[in-house]
């Protein structure tokens, strides 16, 4: 039974990767379909009720930059901002916000639904169609078939899920949904790389039989920060704080009491877990020497009740859950609404992709989320987003885009996917950026926004408003040049008193106000209160970017320096039919190496772990030969084609 | 096709010969050329020029020669300076290149240019993949000889001290919700020290080892007539080595490379650093300063009859702070006096006679000492350490200084990250380990992160 629309684009799956690739295609234009096996699940929220963090607030901004929807809905939906790191520099600071779970998923919904060229279709997929090694559309549970030219999969948890609580486990998606069982089978009957990972989320708590009184209150800041770049904050709901409590020892012999019937430790879990989100029961197996773990109670909403208890995520069996939460000081009256629960779920080796998240083995396929070994809602919507463009690219004959490492913490996730490979869920750091000076929240949009109103994502309100930003921008930090101040009375007519006052100290030279700047002890809005040198600007994100880029301007002129002598070997592209073998003087280990990752490009294989500057070296000499050998042989060869 | 950053390195082969060359190769050689030779000489044209360093002091003279892009060796821009053959001025205009921009070049990497940019033909290029095998094959087993035993542990033990440390800062800035206060109990500073004065220890003995091959400056200063020229004869006439007046320049103060215990002296015999009219005497004087100011040491010298005077007061307020003195009173024959040493609060003096030899062999081993030559019984313990180490070590120190000031500042954990991320990818280039996910893993098994 065939659909009769043709698509450009299929996403298959709702969830944050899958709606932002959606969006993207269907922002660029192209006709999209939105498959997924249920319409209300939209959007949601599987796990803990947040968006953003450290690393992660970067990815959303970014997102955000290329026209993306996450930071809008977390606008429209947050209950509490935050800024964490607020006391740090400007490139390790990061939003976060509590989230309401049925808000955001409204949102998100409301999106899709207001968007031109997107059709959604609510039906499990089973099956993809291929011709040769091209994809030519999906076919659903029901055998409908959809033909499209790309097809994106962000299939999340869902590939062959297995939940875990206690002994006891069962198949499924997240809790309450099916997984997609055909479909895995059908994957990995393709010849794709296929591991095994694991995650887990705490007990539901109801808010109403927490003791409020026992625990620390944690309130979002004031003022309140806003996520997008066009957000305000009257786009808020009303806002919650958050609260702080701890387990402590009898917890902690609760949860030893029991290990022998967890799953994750009698090793009925095969997947690996997350190093930085672990169980309530590997923190204490592993730091047993910690008498206490933080406990953060996170509201799921504002018409909910729901309590996310962020800290305790556990597949012990389920009355061992009441005890250990019970324990807990201020919990000691705890309902439980939800079990906690563990799953695992099929990832595929993300070696497997090209820099575009589109797989070598299927043209036209391309995967995002979860699917690719990452964790979080951030990471899935960077991919999501990343995907949906170049599945957009792809059908119309444009060449793929990915940002580069020193461009986006997208470009760093990408490549790290795609260079090394996971070995646990992915999650963002800032400390995976070499270049993490420049890649900053506050500048998300002025790294990406140009190129994503290229690609077409960016609509004309974000890009004008972005345009008039980066104008003033440029503007204030020409007239800072311009004006120059002197030590001397007479060279300018600055009294020395001020001076003093903003520098700390007399000026030993001629000095622009923007050299001035760069001082570590010098700020904008004081270096501002100096007479007669003009108005300061007033849009707090202009003044903040041009003191910004001046403090860390030796810093980042360095990292260009270091970008600019690589940037040679990431434009260098390797054909993917090259043994590597063949190329004569790379040790066998290098040898292999290459030829299991299959990198895109020269660059892409100096960071695969083991290969050194000489292979690298090796493996020029080889391409150049070849190129040589080829055009001898073009040139004494007679041409087929006569006449 | 192939990376187009500046690279630079000596092209003549180490040692003590009458030319040197220094050979940069790269898009775009205007702004080093500017640095060095104050612009971009005439093309495919013998220059005579001064050399000059980032500071504008000069530091040779010699021919430059500009070959520009296609017609060259390497088939990009490359610039070649010849100078004095001496591996301590040649290893100086090289650090002036990489000052200006330029980065050392990897074994084999002007051929490969060369073999990428088609001036090679494909007989030619069947060779290049075997030039950069062995020449990689040469540096491995130079860096494995420099890498064993006490070098390799000390910068491994550097290295291993420094994760400790950035695990903490990064983990700071990674994860402030949770509650080790990580930052406040690691003691970042006094940490930071440690490292440096280990990194200081480690420098100082590489530094020993490439003295071995490349030496070190002394400069003689004093007045006329107090016996320099017969002094330098006879530090030169007691040794078996090398002695040689640098070749055909008569332009030149007078220079001569001695050998003690195997450590080449490069010898430079100047009127007293004053200003002075001449053009011959200028580039003279200009070399000795800028040899004092690399490292090297100076030895006033007085006439014991004559005693401390106005003359050389002036000379010793015109030394930078903190350059290695040695004050030498000669002509103690004419006193009847005999050779002594004198050291008061970490001020040198030597008694001796040029003409008898009396006290020279007190000379000769305070000058190996204040060069920082210990005397070893064997070789072992003697960190061989290859150029490329000598820079990565001092670009290491570099970072390492800021990243003290940023902890005291207080101010911008991000950028002593930064600071330490450059240490350690300086440290690594010598030992080849390490990649920012390791960092992680180290965190996660330190700490319990994770809510």
């Amino acid at each position: 039974m065939g659909f009769s629309e043709k698509f450009d684009v299929i996403v298959v799956g709702g969830g944050h990767a899958g709606t932002e690739a959606a969006l993207a295609a269907a922002r660029m234009g192209r006709k999209t379909l939105l498959l997924t096996h249920n319409i209300e699940t939209l959007g949601q929220m599987s796990c803990n009720p947040s968006v953003g963090g450290i690393g992660k607030g970067h990815l959303v901004k970014e997102v955000d930059a290329l026209g993306g929807v996450m930071a809008t809905a977390a606008d429209e939906a947050g209950i509490q901002f935050r800024i964490l790191n607020a006391s740090k520099g400007p490139a390790v600071r990061a939003t976060r916000a509590q989230a309401d779970r049925m808000l955001y998923r409204q949102a998100i919904r409301r999106h899709l639904e207001n968007q031109p060229n997107l059709s959604l279709f609510q039906q499990a997929v089973d099956d993809l169609t291929l011709e040769d090694d091209r994809i030519t559309g999906v076919v659903t549970q029901l055998g409908i078939k959809f033909s499209a030219h790309a097809v994106v999969l962000t299939v999340g948890t869902f590939l062959a899920g297995l939940a875990h609580v206690g002994p006891s486990s069962f198949q499924a998606g997240r809790a309450g949904d099916p997984s997609s069982v055909t479909l895995a089978h059908r994957l990995r009957e393709m010849s794709l790389a296929v591991g095994r990972l694991k995650t887990g989320t705490p007990p539901r708590i109801d808010g109403r039989s927490i003791d409020y009184s026992a625990v620390q209150e944690q309130p979002g800041d004031n003022p309140v920060p806003v996520f997008s770049f066009l957000g305000r904050v009257v786009q808020h709901p009303q806002q919650l704080s958050c609260w702080i409590t701890h387990t402590n020892e009898r917890t902690h012999d609760i949860i030893r009491s029991g290990l022998d019937r967890s799953p994750l430790f009698v090793g009925t879990i095969e997947g690996v877990g997350p190093r930085y989100c672990p169980s309530i029961e590997d923190k204490v197996v592993r730091f047993s020497a910690k008498e206490s773990h933080q406990v953060f109670l996170e509201p799921e909403g504002l018409n909910t009740h729901a309590i996310y208890p962020n800290g305790i995520s556990t597949s012990l069996p389920f009355d061992m859950q009441v005890d250990l939460v019970r324990s807990i000081k201020g919990l000691k009256k705890a309902h439980i609404t939800c079990p906690g629960y563990a799953i695992e779920y099929d990832y595929f080796d993300p070696r497997g992709l090209k820099n575009s998240l589109e797989t070598k083995t299927i043209e036209g396929l391309f995967f995002a989320g979860q699917i690719n070994g990452t964790t979080g809602y951030e990471e899935a919507a960077a991919q999501g987003l990343l995907a949906g463009i170049n599945a957009g690219l792809k059908t119309q004959g444009r060449s793929a885009w990915c940002p580069r490492r020193d461009e986006a913490y997208l470009g760093v996730l990408v490549d790290d996917l795609i260079t090394r490979g996971v070995t646990e869920p992915y999650r963002m750091f800032t400390s995976r950026a070499e270049y993490r000076l420049q890649l900053r929240e506050d500048n998300a949009d002025l790294r990406l926004t140009e190129a994503g109103r290229k690609l077409g994502v960016v609509d004309d309100a974000r890009w004008s408003a972005f345009e008039a930003k980066r104008g003033a921008i440029t503007s204030e930090q020409d007239r800072l040049k311009r004006i120059f101040l002197g030590p001397k009375e007479g060279s300018s007519s600055m009294p020395e008193a001020d001076l003093v006052r903003v520098l700390g100290k007399p000026l030993e030279r001629e000095s622009s106000l923007h050299e001035l700047l760069r001082r570590p002890d010098v700020n904008y809005a004081d270096l501002m209160s100096l007479p007669g040198i003009g108005g300061a600007v007033l849009d707090a994100m202009v003044s903040e970017q041009v003191e910004i880029q001046a403090k860390y301007h030796g810093y980042i002129e360095r990292q260009k320096i270091e970008v600019a002598r690589n940037a040679d070997y990431e434009e260098m592209y390797l054909p993917q039919n090259l043994d590597y073998q063949t190329v004569s003087g790379l040790s066998n280990e290098v040898q292999q190496k290459l030829n299991q990752h299959k990198p895109e490009t020269v660059g892409q294989a100096t960071r695969i772990s083991g290969i050194t500057p000489a292979a690298i070296s090796l493996l020029l000499v080889h391409l150049k030969r070849g190129f040589i050998e080829q055009k001898k042989r073009k040139v004494h060869e007679p041409s087929n084609t006569a006449g | 096709m192939g990376n187009t950053d500046i690279i630079a390195a000596i092209a003549t082969p180490p040692g003590r010969g009458g030319i040197g060359i220094v050979r940069i190769s790269g898009k775009n050689l205007q702004q080093i050329a500017q640095v060095i030779l104050g612009a971009l000489p005439k093309k495919r044209h013998a220059s005579l020029s001064k050399f000059r360093d980032e500071t504008g002091l000069i530091i040779d003279q010699g021919v430059a020669i500009f070959y520009p892009s296609p017609h060259s060796y390497t088939g990009e821009d490359v610039l070649e300076l010849q100078g004095h053959g001496g591996p301590a001025v040649m290893n100086m205009l090289l650090s002036c290149c990489l000052a200006a921009g330029a980065r050392l070049a990897q074994p084999g990497e002007f051929t490969l240019r060369a073999f990428l940019n088609n001036k090679l033909d494909l007989a030619q290029a069947e060779s290049v993949a075997d030039v950069i095998d062995a020449s990689t094959g040469e540096a491995v087993r130079c860096a494995m000889r420099s890498l064993q035993g006490e070098f390799s542990a000390v910068i491994h033990a550097l290295t291993q001290a420094l994760i400790d440390l950035r695990l903490v800062v990064e983990a700071a800035l990674d994860f402030p919700e949770e509650e080790t206060g990580y930052l406040q109990q690691a003691d970042v500073y006094n940490k930071l020290k440690n490292i440096q004065a280990q990194l200081e220890q480690v420098f100082t003995s590489a530094r020993q080892g490439s003295l071995l091959r490349e030496g070190v400056h002394v400069v003689l200063v004093g007045s006329p007539n107090v016996g320099k020229s017969s002094l330098m004869n006879r530090l030169a006439r007691e040794e078996v080595a090398i002695v040689t007046e640098t070749p055909g320049t008569t332009r030149d103060a007078i220079r001569e490379t001695i050998q003690i215990e195997g450590v080449p002296l490069h010898l430079i015999d100047t009127a007293g650093l004053r200003e002075t009219g001449d053009e011959v005497e200028k580039i003279g004087i200009a070399r000795a300063w800028a040899a004092i100011e690399k490292g090297g040491l100076v030895l006033l010298l007085t006439d014991s009859r004559l005693g401390r005077n106005a003359g050389d007061q002036e000379i010793l307020d015109r030394l930078p702070v903190g350059v290695p003195l040695i004050r030498v009173f000669n002509k103690i024959d004419l006193l009847k006096e005999v050779p002594r040493i004198k050291e008061e609060k970490g001020k040198l003096e030597i008694y001796l006679s040029a003409k008898t030899g009396a006290g020279i062999e007190l000379l000769r081993q305070q000058l190996l000492r204040i060069v920082g030559w210990r005397q070893h019984s064997t070789s072992e313990g003697l960190f061989m350490a290859r150029r490329r180490h000598l820079w990565a070590l001092a670009e290491a120190k570099k970072h390492l200084e800021r990243a003290i000031i940023l902890t005291e500042e207080k101010t911008q954990p991000e950028l002593l990250a930064e600071e330490l991320r450059l240490v350690q990818q300086t440290l690594s280039s010598i030992t080849g380990e390490f990649s920012a996910d390791d960092l992680l893993g180290e965190i996660f098994s330190r700490f319990c992160i994770g809510k």
